[in-house]
C-alpha cells in the first residue's frame, strides 16, 4: 500500500519524525509511483520559489530605510520640546487630583473660615450680632385670645359697649 | 536573547536579520516593490511604537511577518475595493487584475507569469503558508505562531494549497497518467 500524500508532503518539509520518517524513506526506495509524486510536489515548491525578487533589488533600499528610520525613531525623539512633548493623563489620576483640589479648598474655609477682621476692610460684614437688643421673641407679640380673659371681665366689656348679653348653659332649662 | 524593540540595538539585529524576508513576503502580495519597501516600513515603525519585549529573536520576526503579511493582504482587499468601483463607474468589465504590469521587474517571463496566476488562484489561507513557507524560509512551528493555529492545521493547509497549484499547473496524477 502506498504513502498518504500528505505523509509525503510533510516529509518534504522535514516535518516528518520517526518511525514515519524512516519508514516513508523505505517505501519510496522501491515505489516509483510515491517517488514521482515527491518530485511533482517538490518542482512545484522550486517553481514557485524562483518567483523569488533578486536579492539585489530587494536589498536595494535597505540601508537607505535603515537610516531613515534610525533617524526617525531613535534620533527624532531627543528633538521633541518641552511644549511639544505630549502629556499623557490617565482618567482615574485626573479624577483623583480634581477631588484633591477641591478638598483642599474646602478644608481651608473650614478649618479657618472666613472672620470679619479679615474680610471687612473688602467686603461688608454679614455677622449678626445676636444680643437682646436685636432679638425678639414674635410669639409675646401675638394678640391675645379670648381665652386670656375671664367670662366677666367679657361681660364687663361688652356691657360697657353698650350690649345686651344673655347667657344660657345647653341643655339646662332655667328653673319656673 | 531578549529583544526589545525600543532599544537601539535591537531593533538594528532585527531590521538585518528580517528585512529580506519581510520584503519577500510583501512583494509577492502586493506585487510593487514601492509599496513594498513603504509597508515594509510601516512593519518596522509598528514594531518600535509597540514597545514590546520578545523572548527570543524568533518571537520578534514571527510578530513582524504576522503584522507585515497582515498589512500587505489588506493593502490588496483595500485596491481590489477601490478598483471595483472604478470600474463600476466606468462601466468597463474586468480590467484585470491591480499591479500586473507594475510587477515587469518581479515577472519576468511567461512562465512565471503562469506560476503567479497559480499562486494568486489560491485562497488567502492557504497562499499564506506557501508564502511564509517559500519566501519566508518558516517552517511548520514558525508558521503556527504567525498564523497563530495549530502545527496540524499548517500541515493540513500546506498539502493542499500544493495539490491547488498542482491541479492549477494541471502536474496532478490524474493529467499526467
Amino acid at each position: 500500500m502506498c504513502i498518504d500524500s500528505q505523509m509525503l508532503s510533510e516529509y518534504l518539509d522535514n516535518e516528518l519524525s520517526e518511525p514515519y520518517k524512516t519508514q516513508v524513506e523505505e517505501h519510496l526506495s522501491h515505489c516509483a509511483a510515491c517517488r514521482k509524486l515527491l518530485e511533482t510536489m517538490s518542482e512545484t515548491d522550486s517553481d514557485i520559489k524562483s518567483l523569488s525578487v533578486d536579492e539585489s533589488i530587494i536589498d536595494k533600499n535597505k540601508d537607505g530605510l535603515y537610516s531613515l528610520l534610525d533617524k526617525k525613531l531613535f534620533e527624532g525623539g531627543k528633538k521633541v520640546g518641552f511644549f511639544r512633548r505630549k502629556i499623557a493623563v490617565s482618567v482615574p489620576a485626573l479624577a483623583t487630583s480634581a477631588a484633591a483640589v477641591v478638598f483642599i479648598f474646602i478644608g481651608g474655609y473650614m478649618l479657618f473660615g472666613t472672620s470679619p477682621s479679615q474680610t471687612g476692610d473688602i467686603l461688608p460684614s454679614f455677622s449678626v450680632q445676636a444680643d437682646s437688643s436685636n432679638v425678639r421673641f414674635v410669639s409675646s407679640e401675638a394678640e391675645g385670645s379670648l381665652d386670656d380673659y375671664t367670662l366677666e371681665e367679657i361681660l364687663q366689656y361688652l356691657d360697657s359697649k353698650g350690649y345686651q348679653v344673655d347667657i344660657s348653659i345647653k341643655g339646662i332649662q332655667p328653673l319656673e | 536573547m531578549e529583544i526589545k524593540s525600543t532599544d537601539r540595538d535591537n531593533f538594528k539585529l532585527i531590521y538585518q536579520q528580517n528585512y529580506q524576508t519581510i520584503m519577500q513576503v510583501i512583494v509577492h502580495i502586493v506585487y510593487n516593490l514601492e509599496i513594498a519597501q513603504d509597508l515594509t516600513q510601516e512593519t518596522f515603525i509598528k514594531f518600535y511604537q509597540k514597545n514590546m519585549t520578545f523572548k527570543s529573536e524568533d518571537e520578534a520576526k514571527y510578530w513582524l511577518l504576522k503584522v507585515a503579511k497582515n498589512l500587505a493582504l489588506n493593502h490588496v482587499r483595500r485596491n481590489k475595493r477601490e478598483d471595483a468601483m472604478i470600474e463600476k463607474v466606468k462601466n468597463v468589465p474586468g480590467s484585470g487584475i491591480v499591479d500586473e504590469d507594475v510587477a515587469s521587474n518581479i515577472i519576468d517571463s511567461e512562465e512565471k507569469r503562469e506560476l503567479k496566476k497559480a499562486l494568486d488562484s489560491l485562497p488567502d489561507k492557504l497562499r499564506e503558508v506557501m508564502l511564509l513557507k517559500l519566501y519566508g524560509g518558516l517552517n511548520y512551528k514558525g508558521m503556527s505562531e504567525v498564523l497563530g493555529t495549530s502545527e496540524a492545521n499548517i500541515k493540513v493547509r500546506v498539502f493542499r494549497a500544493r495539490k491547488e497549484l498542482e491541479k492549477y499547473l494541471s502536474r496532478e496524477e490524474s493529467d499526467v497518467y
